[in-house]
Protein backbone atom coordinates (compact mmCIF):
# COMPACT_ATOMS: atom_id res chain seq x y z
CA UNK A 1 0.00 0.00 0.00
CA UNK A 2 2.69 2.44 1.08
CA UNK A 3 4.91 1.41 -1.83
CA UNK A 4 2.20 1.99 -4.37
CA UNK A 5 1.63 5.43 -2.89
CA UNK A 6 5.27 6.48 -3.08
CA UNK A 7 5.71 5.06 -6.57
CA UNK A 8 2.54 6.84 -7.69
CA UNK A 9 4.07 10.23 -6.89
CA UNK A 10 4.93 12.26 -9.97
CA UNK A 11 6.64 15.56 -9.26
CA UNK A 12 6.78 16.12 -13.02
CA UNK A 13 3.41 17.87 -12.62
CA UNK A 14 5.13 20.67 -10.70
CA UNK A 15 7.66 21.08 -13.51
CA UNK A 16 4.97 20.94 -16.23
CA UNK A 17 3.04 23.77 -14.59
CA UNK A 18 6.12 25.71 -13.46
CA UNK A 19 5.10 28.85 -15.38
CA UNK A 20 1.66 28.99 -13.78
CA UNK A 21 3.08 28.30 -10.31
CA UNK A 22 5.78 30.96 -10.69
CA UNK A 23 3.16 33.48 -11.88
CA UNK A 24 1.19 32.58 -8.76
CA UNK A 25 4.26 33.13 -6.62
CA UNK A 26 4.80 36.46 -8.38
CA UNK A 27 1.23 37.49 -7.61
CA UNK A 28 1.63 36.41 -3.98
CA UNK A 29 4.76 38.57 -3.70
CA UNK A 30 2.97 41.49 -5.39
CA UNK A 31 0.03 41.12 -3.00
CA UNK A 32 2.24 40.81 0.09
CA UNK A 33 4.46 43.66 -1.15
CA UNK A 34 1.51 46.03 -1.68
CA UNK A 35 0.06 45.01 1.68
CA UNK A 36 3.38 45.62 3.39
CA UNK A 37 4.13 48.99 1.77
CA UNK A 38 0.54 50.22 2.09
CA UNK A 39 0.26 48.80 5.59
CA UNK A 40 3.51 50.40 6.76
CA UNK A 41 2.44 53.83 5.49
CA UNK A 42 -1.04 53.40 6.98
CA UNK A 43 0.49 52.10 10.22
CA UNK A 44 2.73 55.18 10.50
CA UNK A 45 -0.32 57.41 9.93
CA UNK A 46 -2.34 55.48 12.52
CA UNK A 47 0.52 55.89 15.01
CA UNK A 48 0.85 59.63 14.35
CA UNK A 49 -2.91 60.15 14.70
CA UNK A 50 -2.96 58.14 17.90
CA UNK A 51 -0.44 60.47 19.51
CA UNK A 52 -2.60 63.48 18.62
CA UNK A 53 -3.49 65.92 21.39
CA UNK A 54 -7.17 65.79 20.43
CA UNK A 55 -9.22 62.86 21.65
CA UNK A 56 -11.61 63.20 18.73
CA UNK A 57 -8.72 62.21 16.43
CA UNK A 58 -7.10 59.71 18.78
CA UNK A 59 -10.14 57.74 19.86
CA UNK A 60 -11.68 56.54 16.54
CA UNK A 61 -8.26 55.47 15.19
CA UNK A 62 -7.53 53.58 18.43
CA UNK A 63 -10.91 51.80 18.16
CA UNK A 64 -10.26 50.89 14.51
CA UNK A 65 -6.80 49.50 15.30
CA UNK A 66 -8.12 47.45 18.23
CA UNK A 67 -10.95 46.10 16.11
CA UNK A 68 -8.66 45.12 13.23
CA UNK A 69 -6.28 43.38 15.64
CA UNK A 70 -9.01 41.49 17.44
CA UNK A 71 -10.79 40.07 14.39
CA UNK A 72 -9.57 37.45 11.86
CA UNK A 73 -8.23 38.59 8.50
CA UNK A 74 -10.37 35.99 6.72
CA UNK A 75 -13.49 37.61 8.15
CA UNK A 76 -12.19 41.09 7.25
CA UNK A 77 -11.53 39.97 3.66
CA UNK A 78 -15.04 38.52 3.32
CA UNK A 79 -16.47 41.69 4.82
CA UNK A 80 -14.60 43.95 2.38
CA UNK A 81 -15.44 41.83 -0.65
CA UNK A 82 -19.04 40.79 0.05
CA UNK A 83 -20.51 43.08 2.72
CA UNK A 84 -18.92 46.45 1.94
CA UNK A 85 -20.20 46.59 -1.69
CA UNK A 86 -23.77 46.19 -0.39
CA UNK A 87 -23.25 49.29 1.74
CA UNK A 88 -21.33 51.24 -0.93
CA UNK A 89 -23.49 50.28 -3.90
CA UNK A 90 -20.59 49.25 -6.16
CA UNK A 91 -18.49 46.09 -6.36
CA UNK A 92 -14.74 45.69 -5.93
CA UNK A 93 -12.59 43.26 -7.90
CA UNK A 94 -11.17 40.41 -5.79
CA UNK A 95 -7.65 41.82 -6.15
CA UNK A 96 -8.68 45.27 -4.92
CA UNK A 97 -10.61 43.74 -1.99
CA UNK A 98 -7.61 41.57 -1.11
CA UNK A 99 -5.14 44.46 -1.14
CA UNK A 100 -7.54 46.69 0.81
CA UNK A 101 -8.15 44.09 3.51
CA UNK A 102 -4.47 43.21 3.78
CA UNK A 103 -3.36 46.87 3.92
CA UNK A 104 -5.71 47.72 6.80
CA UNK A 105 -4.81 44.52 8.67
CA UNK A 106 -1.06 45.07 8.29
CA UNK A 107 -1.54 48.76 9.08
CA UNK A 108 -3.13 47.95 12.43
CA UNK A 109 -0.23 45.69 13.42
CA UNK A 110 2.55 48.01 12.21
CA UNK A 111 0.93 50.99 13.95
CA UNK A 112 1.63 49.18 17.24
CA UNK A 113 5.27 48.70 16.17
CA UNK A 114 5.53 52.42 15.33
CA UNK A 115 3.84 53.37 18.59
CA UNK A 116 6.39 51.39 20.57
CA UNK A 117 9.20 52.95 18.49
CA UNK A 118 7.85 56.45 19.10
CA UNK A 119 7.36 55.78 22.81
CA UNK A 120 11.00 54.69 23.08
CA UNK A 121 12.24 58.14 22.01
CA UNK A 122 13.35 60.40 24.82
CA UNK A 123 10.54 62.85 25.68
CA UNK A 124 13.16 65.54 26.34
CA UNK A 125 14.01 65.65 22.64
CA UNK A 126 10.43 66.39 21.68
CA UNK A 127 10.17 69.03 24.41
CA UNK A 128 13.46 70.59 23.27
CA UNK A 129 12.19 70.68 19.67
CA UNK A 130 8.96 72.36 20.81
CA UNK A 131 10.95 74.82 22.93
CA UNK A 132 12.95 75.69 19.81
CA UNK A 133 9.58 76.39 18.13
CA UNK A 134 10.05 73.66 15.51
CA UNK A 135 6.80 73.11 13.60
CA UNK A 136 4.99 69.83 14.41
CA UNK A 137 5.63 68.51 10.91
CA UNK A 138 9.40 68.93 11.36
CA UNK A 139 9.31 67.41 14.86
CA UNK A 140 7.92 64.27 13.22
CA UNK A 141 10.01 64.15 10.04
CA UNK A 142 13.36 65.28 11.49
CA UNK A 143 13.33 63.99 15.04
CA UNK A 144 10.82 61.28 15.86
CA UNK A 145 10.47 59.18 12.70
CA UNK A 146 14.19 58.88 11.74
CA UNK A 147 14.99 57.49 15.19
CA UNK A 148 11.87 55.35 15.36
CA UNK A 149 12.71 53.76 11.98
CA UNK A 150 15.93 52.24 13.28
CA UNK A 151 14.10 50.70 16.24
CA UNK A 152 11.36 49.17 14.14
CA UNK A 153 13.42 47.26 11.56
CA UNK A 154 13.51 43.95 13.50
CA UNK A 155 9.76 43.90 14.23
CA UNK A 156 9.02 45.00 10.64
CA UNK A 157 10.89 41.93 9.36
CA UNK A 158 8.61 39.67 11.30
CA UNK A 159 5.61 41.64 10.07
CA UNK A 160 6.87 41.08 6.49
CA UNK A 161 6.84 37.32 7.11
CA UNK A 162 3.36 37.49 8.65
CA UNK A 163 2.19 39.51 5.65
CA UNK A 164 3.32 36.77 3.24
CA UNK A 165 1.60 34.21 5.47
CA UNK A 166 -1.53 36.36 5.69
CA UNK A 167 -1.66 36.82 1.90
CA UNK A 168 -2.40 33.07 1.54
CA UNK A 169 -5.62 33.63 3.49
CA UNK A 170 -6.79 35.95 0.72
CA UNK A 171 -6.82 33.00 -1.72
CA UNK A 172 -10.41 32.47 -0.49
CA UNK A 173 -11.26 35.42 -2.73
CA UNK A 174 -10.83 34.43 -6.35
CA UNK A 175 -7.32 35.82 -6.88
CA UNK A 176 -4.54 33.98 -8.70
CA UNK A 177 -1.99 33.77 -5.91
CA UNK A 178 0.27 30.72 -5.51
CA UNK A 179 -2.18 28.96 -3.20
CA UNK A 180 -5.12 29.39 -5.56
CA UNK A 181 -3.05 28.40 -8.61
CA UNK A 182 -1.99 25.18 -6.85
CA UNK A 183 -5.67 24.50 -6.06
CA UNK A 184 -6.69 25.11 -9.67
CA UNK A 185 -4.01 22.84 -11.14
CA UNK A 186 -4.96 20.19 -8.59
CA UNK A 187 -8.53 20.53 -9.82
CA UNK A 188 -7.73 18.83 -13.14
CA UNK A 189 -4.51 16.89 -12.42
CA UNK A 190 -5.51 15.35 -9.03
CA UNK A 191 -1.94 15.61 -7.74
CA UNK A 192 -2.48 17.30 -4.34
CA UNK A 193 0.59 15.81 -2.64
CA UNK A 194 3.02 17.04 -5.29
CA UNK A 195 1.41 20.47 -5.78
CA UNK A 196 0.78 21.39 -2.15
CA UNK A 197 4.20 20.13 -1.07
CA UNK A 198 5.80 22.32 -3.74
CA UNK A 199 3.67 25.30 -2.62
CA UNK A 200 4.59 24.74 1.04
CA UNK A 201 8.31 24.59 0.19
CA UNK A 202 8.11 27.76 -1.94
CA UNK A 203 6.34 29.65 0.85
CA UNK A 204 8.87 28.40 3.37
CA UNK A 205 11.77 29.56 1.16
CA UNK A 206 10.23 33.02 0.74
CA UNK A 207 9.71 33.41 4.50
CA UNK A 208 13.19 32.10 5.24
CA UNK A 209 14.74 34.52 2.73
CA UNK A 210 12.90 37.46 4.32
CA UNK A 211 14.08 36.55 7.82
CA UNK A 212 17.71 36.29 6.56
CA UNK A 213 17.37 39.64 4.77
CA UNK A 214 15.98 41.18 7.97
CA UNK A 215 18.96 39.97 10.00
CA UNK A 216 21.30 41.43 7.36
CA UNK A 217 19.59 44.86 7.39
CA UNK A 218 19.53 44.84 11.19
CA UNK A 219 23.30 44.26 11.30
CA UNK A 220 23.92 47.04 8.77
CA UNK A 221 21.87 49.47 10.82
CA UNK A 222 23.73 48.62 14.00
CA UNK A 223 27.15 49.57 12.65
CA UNK A 224 26.99 53.37 12.43
CA UNK A 225 25.37 53.72 15.86
CA UNK B 1 -29.46 49.97 3.08
CA UNK B 2 -31.05 48.83 6.32
CA UNK B 3 -29.51 46.52 8.87
CA UNK B 4 -31.88 43.56 9.19
CA UNK B 5 -31.57 42.09 12.67
CA UNK B 6 -34.39 39.62 12.03
CA UNK B 7 -32.25 37.57 9.67
CA UNK B 8 -29.68 37.13 12.47
CA UNK B 9 -32.34 36.13 15.00
CA UNK B 10 -33.78 33.56 12.61
CA UNK B 11 -30.39 31.92 12.12
CA UNK B 12 -28.82 32.17 15.55
CA UNK B 13 -28.83 28.38 16.23
CA UNK B 14 -26.65 27.86 13.14
CA UNK B 15 -24.31 30.67 14.20
CA UNK B 16 -24.11 29.21 17.70
CA UNK B 17 -23.23 25.83 16.19
CA UNK B 18 -20.43 27.52 14.23
CA UNK B 19 -19.15 29.14 17.41
CA UNK B 20 -19.06 25.71 19.08
CA UNK B 21 -16.95 24.30 16.23
CA UNK B 22 -14.61 27.31 16.53
CA UNK B 23 -14.21 26.63 20.26
CA UNK B 24 -13.69 22.91 19.65
CA UNK B 25 -10.99 23.53 17.03
CA UNK B 26 -9.27 26.02 19.37
CA UNK B 27 -9.28 23.51 22.24
CA UNK B 28 -7.95 20.61 20.13
CA UNK B 29 -5.21 22.77 18.59
CA UNK B 30 -4.27 24.18 22.00
CA UNK B 31 -3.99 20.71 23.56
CA UNK B 32 -1.86 19.37 20.69
CA UNK B 33 0.21 22.55 20.70
CA UNK B 34 0.86 22.38 24.44
CA UNK B 35 2.18 18.81 24.25
CA UNK B 36 4.29 19.56 21.15
CA UNK B 37 5.71 22.69 22.80
CA UNK B 38 6.76 20.80 25.95
CA UNK B 39 8.47 18.13 23.83
CA UNK B 40 10.21 20.76 21.64
CA UNK B 41 11.44 22.80 24.61
CA UNK B 42 12.82 19.63 26.21
CA UNK B 43 14.62 18.73 22.98
CA UNK B 44 15.80 22.31 22.50
CA UNK B 45 17.16 22.90 26.00
CA UNK B 46 17.83 19.46 27.42
CA UNK B 47 18.89 17.33 24.46
CA UNK B 48 22.10 16.80 22.56
CA UNK B 49 23.26 18.48 19.38
CA UNK B 50 20.95 16.57 17.00
CA UNK B 51 17.79 16.91 19.06
CA UNK B 52 18.50 20.64 19.37
CA UNK B 53 18.91 20.90 15.61
CA UNK B 54 15.70 18.97 15.04
CA UNK B 55 13.77 21.26 17.40
CA UNK B 56 15.25 24.35 15.75
CA UNK B 57 14.29 23.10 12.29
CA UNK B 58 10.76 22.30 13.51
CA UNK B 59 10.30 25.76 15.05
CA UNK B 60 11.65 27.56 11.96
CA UNK B 61 9.55 25.53 9.54
CA UNK B 62 6.24 25.82 11.38
CA UNK B 63 6.69 29.50 12.18
CA UNK B 64 7.63 30.43 8.60
CA UNK B 65 5.19 28.37 6.51
CA UNK B 66 1.68 29.86 6.15
CA UNK B 67 -1.01 28.14 8.23
CA UNK B 68 -3.27 28.01 5.18
CA UNK B 69 -0.74 25.88 3.26
CA UNK B 70 -0.25 23.53 6.22
CA UNK B 71 -4.01 23.10 6.61
CA UNK B 72 -4.35 22.26 2.92
CA UNK B 73 -1.44 19.87 3.16
CA UNK B 74 -2.90 18.10 6.17
CA UNK B 75 -6.32 17.84 4.57
CA UNK B 76 -5.41 16.82 1.01
CA UNK B 77 -2.00 15.16 1.33
CA UNK B 78 -1.65 13.63 4.79
CA UNK B 79 -4.50 11.10 4.31
CA UNK B 80 -2.84 9.92 1.07
CA UNK B 81 0.60 9.69 2.68
CA UNK B 82 -0.63 7.81 5.76
CA UNK B 83 -3.39 5.90 4.00
CA UNK B 84 -6.08 7.02 6.49
CA UNK B 85 -9.31 9.01 6.44
CA UNK B 86 -9.35 12.38 8.17
CA UNK B 87 -12.15 14.89 8.65
CA UNK B 88 -11.57 18.57 7.92
CA UNK B 89 -11.83 19.40 11.61
CA UNK B 90 -9.20 16.79 12.51
CA UNK B 91 -6.78 17.79 9.75
CA UNK B 92 -7.27 21.51 10.39
CA UNK B 93 -6.94 21.35 14.16
CA UNK B 94 -3.90 19.09 13.82
CA UNK B 95 -2.07 21.56 11.58
CA UNK B 96 -3.02 24.51 13.77
CA UNK B 97 -1.84 22.43 16.76
CA UNK B 98 1.57 21.83 15.18
CA UNK B 99 1.94 25.57 14.48
CA UNK B 100 0.77 26.44 18.00
CA UNK B 101 3.39 24.01 19.33
CA UNK B 102 6.15 25.95 17.56
CA UNK B 103 5.00 29.34 18.88
CA UNK B 104 4.36 28.09 22.43
CA UNK B 105 7.78 26.40 22.48
CA UNK B 106 9.42 29.79 21.87
CA UNK B 107 7.34 31.34 24.64
CA UNK B 108 8.20 28.55 27.07
CA UNK B 109 11.89 28.69 26.14
CA UNK B 110 12.04 32.44 26.76
CA UNK B 111 10.36 31.96 30.14
CA UNK B 112 12.72 29.19 31.23
CA UNK B 113 15.83 30.97 30.01
CA UNK B 114 14.84 34.11 31.91
CA UNK B 115 15.49 32.23 35.16
CA UNK B 116 19.13 32.97 36.10
CA UNK B 117 21.56 30.05 35.81
CA UNK B 118 22.55 30.52 39.45
CA UNK B 119 19.05 29.42 40.48
CA UNK B 120 19.53 26.03 38.77
CA UNK B 121 23.01 25.67 40.27
CA UNK B 122 21.85 26.66 43.75
CA UNK B 123 18.98 24.18 43.51
CA UNK B 124 21.34 21.40 42.52
CA UNK B 125 23.87 22.36 45.19
CA UNK B 126 21.10 22.06 47.80
CA UNK B 127 20.46 18.53 46.55
CA UNK B 128 16.95 19.23 45.25
CA UNK B 129 15.48 16.48 43.10
CA UNK B 130 14.95 17.27 39.41
CA UNK B 131 11.20 17.41 40.04
CA UNK B 132 11.53 19.78 42.99
CA UNK B 133 14.03 21.94 41.09
CA UNK B 134 11.50 22.47 38.28
CA UNK B 135 8.27 22.73 40.28
CA UNK B 136 9.61 24.74 43.23
CA UNK B 137 12.38 26.88 41.70
CA UNK B 138 12.26 27.26 37.92
CA UNK B 139 8.57 27.23 36.98
CA UNK B 140 7.34 29.60 39.74
CA UNK B 141 9.78 32.18 38.35
CA UNK B 142 9.33 31.40 34.66
CA UNK B 143 5.54 30.99 34.45
CA UNK B 144 4.60 34.63 35.23
CA UNK B 145 6.80 35.64 32.30
CA UNK B 146 5.23 33.07 29.96
CA UNK B 147 1.60 33.77 30.84
CA UNK B 148 0.98 37.09 28.99
CA UNK B 149 2.43 35.93 25.62
CA UNK B 150 0.68 32.56 26.07
CA UNK B 151 -2.69 34.27 26.48
CA UNK B 152 -1.86 36.58 23.60
CA UNK B 153 -1.12 33.58 21.38
CA UNK B 154 -4.53 32.19 22.27
CA UNK B 155 -6.08 35.18 20.47
CA UNK B 156 -3.96 34.40 17.39
CA UNK B 157 -5.12 30.80 17.51
CA UNK B 158 -8.81 31.73 17.70
CA UNK B 159 -8.34 34.01 14.68
CA UNK B 160 -6.52 31.24 12.80
CA UNK B 161 -9.40 28.79 13.28
CA UNK B 162 -11.25 30.78 10.59
CA UNK B 163 -8.81 29.26 8.07
CA UNK B 164 -10.57 25.93 8.57
CA UNK B 165 -13.41 27.45 6.55
CA UNK B 166 -11.20 27.03 3.46
CA UNK B 167 -11.40 23.22 3.79
CA UNK B 168 -15.14 23.27 4.49
CA UNK B 169 -15.21 23.01 8.28
CA UNK B 170 -18.47 24.58 9.50
CA UNK B 171 -16.90 27.00 11.99
CA UNK B 172 -18.28 30.47 12.67
CA UNK B 173 -16.89 32.27 9.60
CA UNK B 174 -17.93 29.46 7.25
CA UNK B 175 -21.47 29.35 8.65
CA UNK B 176 -21.84 33.13 8.43
CA UNK B 177 -20.48 33.23 4.87
CA UNK B 178 -22.86 30.51 3.72
CA UNK B 179 -25.85 32.13 5.42
CA UNK B 180 -24.83 35.37 3.73
CA UNK B 181 -24.68 33.62 0.35
CA UNK B 182 -28.11 32.02 0.85
CA UNK B 183 -29.91 35.18 1.96
CA UNK B 184 -27.66 37.75 0.25
CA UNK B 185 -27.46 39.43 3.68
CA UNK B 186 -23.65 39.36 3.81
CA UNK B 187 -23.52 42.72 5.54
CA UNK B 188 -25.56 41.57 8.56
CA UNK B 189 -23.91 38.16 8.96
CA UNK B 190 -20.28 39.17 8.46
CA UNK B 191 -20.65 42.29 10.59
CA UNK B 192 -22.32 40.23 13.32
CA UNK B 193 -19.54 37.64 13.48
CA UNK B 194 -16.98 40.46 13.33
CA UNK B 195 -18.49 41.90 16.49
CA UNK B 196 -18.67 38.37 17.92
CA UNK B 197 -14.97 37.72 17.31
CA UNK B 198 -14.11 41.11 18.76
CA UNK B 199 -16.14 40.44 21.92
CA UNK B 200 -14.31 37.14 22.45
CA UNK B 201 -10.78 38.15 21.47
CA UNK B 202 -10.51 41.71 22.77
CA UNK B 203 -11.07 40.83 26.48
CA UNK B 204 -8.48 38.03 26.22
CA UNK B 205 -6.04 40.48 24.67
CA UNK B 206 -6.75 43.03 27.44
CA UNK B 207 -6.12 40.33 30.07
CA UNK B 208 -2.75 39.56 28.48
CA UNK B 209 -1.78 43.25 28.50
CA UNK B 210 -2.93 43.68 32.10
CA UNK B 211 -0.87 40.68 33.27
CA UNK B 212 2.18 41.95 31.39
CA UNK B 213 1.84 45.36 32.99
CA UNK B 214 1.50 44.04 36.54
CA UNK B 215 4.41 41.67 35.96
CA UNK B 216 6.62 44.56 34.81
CA UNK B 217 5.63 46.68 37.77
CA UNK B 218 6.31 43.78 40.15
CA UNK B 219 9.71 43.23 38.54
CA UNK B 220 10.73 46.83 39.14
Amino acid sequence: MAETFWSSLDFGVVWRFRDALLMGLGFTLFLAGSGLVGGTILGALFAVFQSSRFWIVRWPIRALVEFLRATPLLMQAIWVHFALPLALGFTLTPTVSAILALTFNVGAYTSEIFRAGIAAIDKGQIEAARALALPTRLVWTKIILPQAFRLIVPPLTSSAISTVKASTILSILAINDLMRVAMRINGFTYRPVELYTAAALLFFLVGFAISRLGLFVEKRLERPA
Amino acid sequence: MNFNVGVLEANYPALLGGLMVTCLATLIALSIGFVVAVVMVTLRLGGGKWSRRFADAYLTFFRTTPEMVLIFWAYFCLPAVLGIQMSGLTAGSLSLGLVTGAYLAEIFRAGIQSVPKGQFEAGRALGLSRFALWTKVVLPQGVPLMTPPFINYLTELIKNTTLLAAIGVAELAYVAYNLGAQTFRYFEFITAIGIGYFLIIFPISLLSRRLEKTRRQAAM
